[in-house]
């Protein structure tokens, strides 16, 4: 009985955010660099202010796990055209200029950062290597236009 | 009748012999696999089958192949055949943590079926001779031609692990019986 509670209030914290933050943020690969973002690099527990105020601290704490999962097996499911799409959104969609973004991600890999706890390691593997594909991709085709300019 | 003995004395030999080799193939693992397994391989839940179907389908080939760029195609077929090896070897690590857990199992239950325990190690040989040609095969020609054995030892793999969770039910449902009584 407890635990069927628990578990509901889980899926309404995860609902809540859901609606309120995740939905404002454009793309998957967005919200999983997102979600890992709340997770404390010592303990590994996730946090959030606002989900934390609306529900318990706990709650909100697997609410945001759940998410990241959710999402992290959502984006390590995609064909590799679709992640270059989601690296590509990822890159329109920073503030920062595209070009230092692709190359700061090409060197320091931070979407490894973005694995959730306790994953599968094939399906971590398959997600870190098809995101270093896309980028390599998406450097190439970088390169390709920058050519294009100056021959025109 | 001196054939027919002579037959079954053959078999019970060759199953004696396979069951030393397990176990001498198991027991070197052991540190070996309780470090690896629990810091790499720490993640023991089963890979889907719609990740298996990922990194052994030929679809994501077919985009790098029209990018027109070899360097991107090189990337890309050492990357796959990374991923796919990992795959394989965590398979493997499965399987055998599931073989332990049964052979630990099967030393505390005190009346075993036969014709299960063939079964169980007819599978677990299939297994791991799917697995070794497996890893082999990823590392002369890449993955994306293997999915169907791939497949093949998903199921299998699953199966051994469904055989081995109702074997250890059945063996914690009868400790819990006797010792009710």
């Amino acid at each position: 009985m407890d635990l069927s509670y628990k578990m509901v209030t889980v899926e309404e914290a995860y609902d809540d955010l859901l609606r309120r933050s995740l939905s404002k943020i454009s793309g998957d690969l967005a919200r999983l660099i997102y979600l890992a973002s709340t997770r404390d690099y010592n303990t590994g527990k996730y946090h959030h202010d606002g989900l934390a105020a609306r529900f318990r601290v706990e709650i909100a704490c697997k609410a945001l796990e759940l998410a990241h999962r959710r999402i992290f097996y959502r984006i390590a499911a995609c064909s590799l055209e679709e992640l270059v799409e989601e690296v590509e959104l990822y890159l329109s969609s920073s503030r920062q200029s595209r070009d230092e973004v692709l190359q700061v991600w090409q060197k320091l890999e931070p979407y490894r950062v973005a694995l959730p706890v306790d994953v599968n390691v094939a399906i971590a593997q398959l997600f870190v290597s098809n995101t270093k594909l896309a980028l390599a991709i998406l450097r190439r085709r970088q390169e390709q236009e920058a050519m294009g300019e100056r021959a025109s | 009748m001196i054939e027919l003995w002579s037959l079954i004395a053959g078999v019970v030999l060759l199953l004696l012999l396979m069951a030393v080799a397990i176990k001498g193939w198991l027991a070197p693992r052991q540190f070996q696999e309780r470090t690896r397994a629990s810091r790499e391989l720490g993640a023991m839940e089963p890979c889907p089958e719609e990740f298996v179907s990922r990194i052994f389908s030929p679809a994501d080939r077919e985009f790098v192949r029209g990018l027109k760029a070899g360097s991107i195609e090189r990337l890309f077929e050492q990357e796959r055949k990374r991923v796919a090896l990992v795959w394989v070897h965590q398979t493997s690590a499965m399987i055998r943590k599931v073989m332990r857990e049964h052979a630990e199992a099967t030393r505390e239950s005190k009346n075993l079926e036969f014709s299960t325990e063939i079964n169980i190690l007819a599978q677990f040989l299939t297994l791991m001779a799917v697995c070794w040609i497996l890893s082999v095969a990823v590392q002369i020609g890449g993955p994306l031609w293997l999915g169907g054995l791939a497949h093949f030892g998903q199921r299998l793999s699953q199966q051994v692990t469904k055989l081995q969770e109702s074997f250890q039910a059945g063996v914690l449902a009868k400790a819990e019986r006797v010792g009710r009584a």
